[in-house]
């Protein structure tokens, strides 16, 4: 039905203005979407919040997709994951007292099967890279995971990992000159 | 600084993708990004390799109210529907106005759909050949016919519905949907239906809060949408069991 290619034509319509190509576009890839933002934010209101800005942006944006560039589910991927990323670190200071979880987002939240080094784990063994990351070590890789996936900079990789700022910058470093490696010995298409 | 020196290119490129590239160096960067083609590339590929580490992720479907407020806040200038009745229960009439259906409310299904049908549109495939955790509800008319299929996960707040024959609903009257306690305790309204083709109805509660102790689901032709509390006023025209999926 919606394969990349008829994404990238979807977009294409709503650069036109066309709203049902827009709404098809948001039917076919709002769960993964909103799933990006929730992993980033933990919080199901604010990730909701995130995906609505969102598809603000694809709407006004859409005419500044280029396909040359990035396949149209990774350009999708980065608008979310960048205003996540942005609510996040400008919630930081009212966090504490507004970090209200429901039920559902308290059981993703808790769920063992999303957390940073186990989400980085599923999506390398999807990608058929999981033996060539493996030669990267387990810090190395929750830094990866970490930065990727819930969106920490390098000092608070550093605090959650308990190493110098210095040596947590390396292990991100080498995480994505692993990764880099491994996509291009496995030839895969990301996204 | 001369930005566009290769390696130092990529390591820009590859922590702003990343996002731990912060503060002014990141603003910097921004500019550059805005003159320099070669940056924009060197971004692109970055980020086109970090996507790949979104297919682990899983999927999480929004509430109706998010697409609903996306419409809202883009095309509310020019509604494409009128408000079918007004008070406190306009809101649901909108959820039902014609495009709704074929938007908002079909949404959701679709989004499931077109995920189920091609996981690989974004690298995901089904963790499980079972059928999630739902409350599933097949109610037939009274000469047995099967006429409307609701379904809902069990931690949901979404009712799918399906009609799998028109239900005729006179002029001035809905298709009400009520659900019956186990215990014989008085129905409550759950949602209105649409006459035909299929939709959702955005559920007070989750589904496994509502439907935990519910037996049957039934229809009833009433005069306006039921407020919460209200029990039904005409004869059910389809009913049918309520079941757990798991």
């Amino acid at each position: 039905m919606t394969s990349n290619d008829d994404l990238a034509a979807l977009l294409a319509r709503v650069a036109l203005r066309d709203r049902a190509a827009f709404e098809q576009v948001y039917r076919a890839t709002c769960a993964h979407l909103l799933g990006i933002a929730f992993r980033v934010l933990k919080q199901r209101e604010r990730a909701e919040e995130v995906l609505q800005e969102s598809f603000m942006n694809v709407w006004h944006g859409a005419a500044g997709y280029r396909p040359a560039v990035a396949t149209p589910m990774t350009w999708l991927i980065n608008i979310v994951r960048n205003k996540a990323i942005d609510a996040l670190r400008s919630g930081k200071t009212e966090q504490g007292s507004t970090f209200v979880l429901d039920e559902e987002a308290l059981q993703v939240a808790a769920d063992e099967q999303q957390q940073p080094p186990q989400l980085l784990d599923d999506s390398l063994t999807r990608l058929k890279i999981d033996s060539c990351m493996a030669g990267l070590g387990a810090q190395q890789r929750q830094a990866l995971a970490l930065a990727y996936y819930s969106g920490m900079v390098h000092t608070e990789i550093a605090d959650a990992l308990n190493a110098p700022l210095g040596t947590a910058k390396a292990w991100v470093r080498r995480g994505l000159d692993k990764l880099k490696g491994c996509l291009e010995a496995a030839g895969v298409q990301s996204a | 600084m001369n930005y566009l020196q290769p390696e130092r290119l990529d390591r820009l490129a590859r922590e702003y993708a990343l996002g731990t590239l912060v503060g002014p160096a990141r603003k910097r960067f921004e500019r550059v990004l805005q003159q320099s083609p070669a940056a924009t590339l060197a971004v692109g590929v970055w980020q086109e390799r970090l996507a790949a580490l979104a297919h682990g992720v899983a999927p999480l479907q929004p509430r109706a109210a998010v697409w609903a407020a996306v419409e809202q806040r883009l095309f509310a200038a020019a509604p494409s529907a009128p408000a079918q009745s007004a008070g406190q229960m306009g809101w649901l009439a909108r959820m039902f106005s014609a495009r709704s259906l074929g938007g908002a409310l079909a949404g959701v299904l679709l989004c499931a759909l077109v995920l189920r049908i091609q996981p690989g549109l974004i690298g995901l495939e089904p963790q499980t050949e079972t059928l999630p955790q739902s409350y599933v509800g097949l109610l037939t008319d009274t000469s047995g016919k099967a006429s409307v299929l609701a379904s809902s996960r069990r931690q949901g707040r979404v009712l799918t519905i399906k009609l799998l024959q028109p239900i005729v609903v006179p002029a001035g009257r809905v298709a009400q949907l009520w659900a019956l306690p186990k215990d014989g305790s008085a129905a409550f309204p759950v949602g209105v239906l649409p006459a035909s083709g299929s939709g959702t109805i955005v559920l007070s509660d989750t589904s496994e809060k509502l439907f935990f102790n519910v037996a049957r689901l039934a229809v009833s032709l009433e005069p306006a949408a039921a407020q919460p509390g209200a029990t039904p006023s005409a004869e059910f025209v389809l009913s049918g069991h309520c079941v757990k999926l798991w």
